[in-house]
């Protein structure tokens, strides 16, 4: 087990197996009183609770080991990462895919943070490989984090092929600490937390995704965890980034078309009344999952609650589809996505758990009450860009079926079209 | 307020029943769907000896501490030890976080007269490592009085196998007060093999106890 640039409560340490390289580490205070509160010195948050036997304990980082009032945090030096092979990956990038990995690599050069702004299915990962082949030349270190493990396992195999002569790490809850000391981790981003001043390039994908855009604790991990250069990814980035972007202080590159060039089908809105969902689909879905039906595609149907998918997956294998439903606690959950994206069903009750990250050849979409709360509007440009993402049927439909206009809707179809508006770059 | 185990806001309020009795005002602190991913017992058809889930006979379990001389303990206990509930208990004992303790408060019985709550302590090295003793927590919405004390063992109860488990030797020393409760009522968090509660009914009995004893758990 390595234990290079890691921060470790002494719970931890305690079960770090070379002895030796524990003595090396640097103690610092695990919680610091900050304008009258304590501020836990991993997580960075305020929200230490008392222990009845004295003291207190962080309950924002408490999963991770607890960090207790008065406790050290024990910080292991970092140093150079060996030395990693050369990109292995052989495909050949877009005009635009090209124009806007040189962008982010001038922006690491200049020590200044990097946001890809490019929509879904523009193929941000591929874009990734030369500035992280650039990166891992000077021996530095990379980390890839996702605030989602779903993303993680995902990258993880596509980093390793395309980097073969190169170890990968990967961290992500329920598995051991990596073992080797490797130039390249694949981590989600809770895993930060136990990193200091680690890494050179941080490459943030779904930068707007939950649990990442909802828990202040995750950004300020990974803003700690790295010494160097943040890249941020998204296809629908947080206004504070936009901006950032807009007056020069981070480095952008935009992408306004997918690898296949067609436009993002933009949304339709059908207005209807919706008072007896989950129990009744209204009239309006029926006919436009016939059309569905009719042009041979399978679809992917969006719902506001968990606890509308079982009955409305119900409902449809009742009419005649071969339906199921995932949410997020759903055990067969990987299962049921991979028999969807192999064509065992013709449609799929979800959350917007698969709102990001799925790729679904000839898939329409369908968005049950887009104005529900749940949905803002990075959420269901997300949803839409599950649709045409294929270069075969780049014109799948997207249908947001509402009782109201949202604001959200609004924003959402704005963005769409705006990116469709941009000029193609040559 | 929110949930203390998912941190959603918490959307339930007092009924005009709850409101108007004469019982302590108890909101729940843990969400309804956090709630409902743990399974309940019936007490209906749980094993009378021991409220194992759907064992309305005396169990194999419950026949062998009775050929051994002890009287049952008529256990009652909330919810199923399965995997949420796993998770539940390696997030509050396992990592210690302390803010779940008042999780299931809501659902523990009402005091009344005559009883006395005894907790089942843990061990002094335990408490000194997690900062709480967690059935203390669990059971703090009840008057508990503390009569027992554990003396520390080699190895916790959670990382032995059954028959070691049972062949756990005696570490409840009680001290009674001058007049104790014509019944006591055992809490843990845990039944599983039932060593630990007949140890502290044995330590009860051995100070001179005459009442009723029974137990009630979390989980069985």
């Amino acid at each position: 087990m390595t234990i290079l640039g890691m921060q470790l409560t002494a719970h931890e340490c305690a079960t770090v197996a070379d002895k030796a390289s524990v003595a090396q580490a640097t103690a610092v205070a695990a919680a610091r009183l900050v304008r009258g509160r304590w501020q836990c010195q991993r997580c960075g948050q305020r929200a230490f609770a008392p222990l009845p036997a004295g003291g207190g304990y962080c309950t924002a980082c408490v999963g991770m080991s607890r960090v207790e009032l008065g406790a050290k945090l024990w910080r292991f030096p970092s140093g150079p990462a060996p030395l990693g092979g050369p990109l292995t990956w052989h495909g050949t990038l877009t005009a635009a895919q090209a124009a806007g990995a040189q962008a982010a690599i001038e922006s690491f050069a200049a020590g200044r943070d990097h946001l890809f702004w490019a929509v879904t299915g523009a193929g941000k990962t591929e874009m990734l490989f030369p500035l992280i082949a650039a990166s891992l030349a000077q021996q530095q270190r990379v980390a890839v984090v996702s605030p989602r493990i779903d993303v993680v396992l995902e990258l993880a195999p596509r980093l390793q092929a395309a980097f073969i002569g190169t170890p990968v790490a990967v961290a992500y809850g329920g598995v051991p600490w990596p073992v080797r000391d490797a130039p390249l981790t694949v981590a989600t981003t809770h895993q930060m937390l136990r990193y200091f001043q680690h890494f050179d390039l941080m490459i943030i994908d779904e930068v707007d995704a939950f649990p990442f855009s909802q828990t202040p604790m995750l950004a300020h991990a990974c803003q700690q965890a790295v010494r160097g250069v943040t890249v941020y990814l998204s296809a629908t980035p947080p206004r504070a980034l936009q901006r950032a972007a807009a007056r020069g202080a981070i480095g952008v590159s935009t992408l306004a078309r997918r690898f296949h060039g067609a436009p993002l089908p933009v949304p339709v809105v059908w207005r209807a009344k919706l008072p007896h969902l989950p129990h009744a689909l209204p009239p309006i879905v029926w006919r436009l999952l016939a059309r569905v039906q009719a042009s041979g595609r399978r679809c992917l149907l969006f719902v506001p609650d968990t606890r509308w998918v079982a009955p409305l997956a119900a409902q449809l294998q009742a009419n005649g589809w071969t339906a199921t439903g995932v949410h997020a606690s759903d055990p067969a959950r990987l299962a049921k996505v991979a028999a969807f994206r192999q064509g065992q069903y013709d449609c799929l009750v979800t959350t917007t758990i698969l709102e990001r990250g799925v790729t679904i050849p000839r898939c329409a979409v369908l968005v049950l009450a887009a104005d529900n709360a749940q949905f803002n509007w990075a959420a269901l440009v997300q949803m839409a860009g599950r649709a045409g993402r294929a270069a075969a049927s780049p014109d799948d439909p997207v249908w947001f079926i509402a009782q109201h206009w949202s604001w959200a809707m609004v924003v959402a179809r704005h963005e769409i079209r705006v990116m469709n508006a941009q000029p193609v770059t040559a | 307020m929110r949930c203390v185990n998912c941190q959603r806001p918490l959307t339930q309020d007092f009924t005009l029943t709850a409101l108007l009795s004469a019982q302590p005002l108890r909101l729940p602190r843990l969400g309804v769907r956090c709630e409902a991913t743990f399974t309940r017992i019936d007490t209906h058809t749980a094993c009378p000896g021991c409220g194992r889930a759907e064992s309305p006979q005396l169990c194999a379990d419950c026949r062998r501490w009775q050929a051994q001389g002890l009287p049952l303990l008529h256990h009652r206990a909330l919810f199923r030890y399965d995997a949420p509930m796993r998770l539940f208990i390696q997030q509050y004992k396992g990592q210690g976080n302390y803010a779940l303790h008042q999780a299931f408060w809501h659902l523990l019985p009402q005091p009344a007269r005559g009883i006395a709550w005894v907790p089942v302590t843990s061990e002094p090295h335990h408490l000194q490592q997690r900062g709480f003793d967690p059935v203390l927590g669990l059971f703090a919405g009840l008057p508990l009085q503390l009569w027992l004390t554990k003396a520390d063992t080699p190895l916790p109860q959670a990382q032995k196998k059954r028959e070691a488990r049972l062949a756990t030797p005696q570490s409840f020393t009680a001290t009674l007060p001058r007049h104790p409760a014509a019944t006591v009522v055992l809490l843990d968090d845990l039944y599983t093999t039932g060593r630990t509660l007949y140890h502290a009914q044995t330590a009860l009995r051995a100070a001179g106890y005459r009442g009723t004893i029974r137990s009630f758990s979390l989980i069985r």
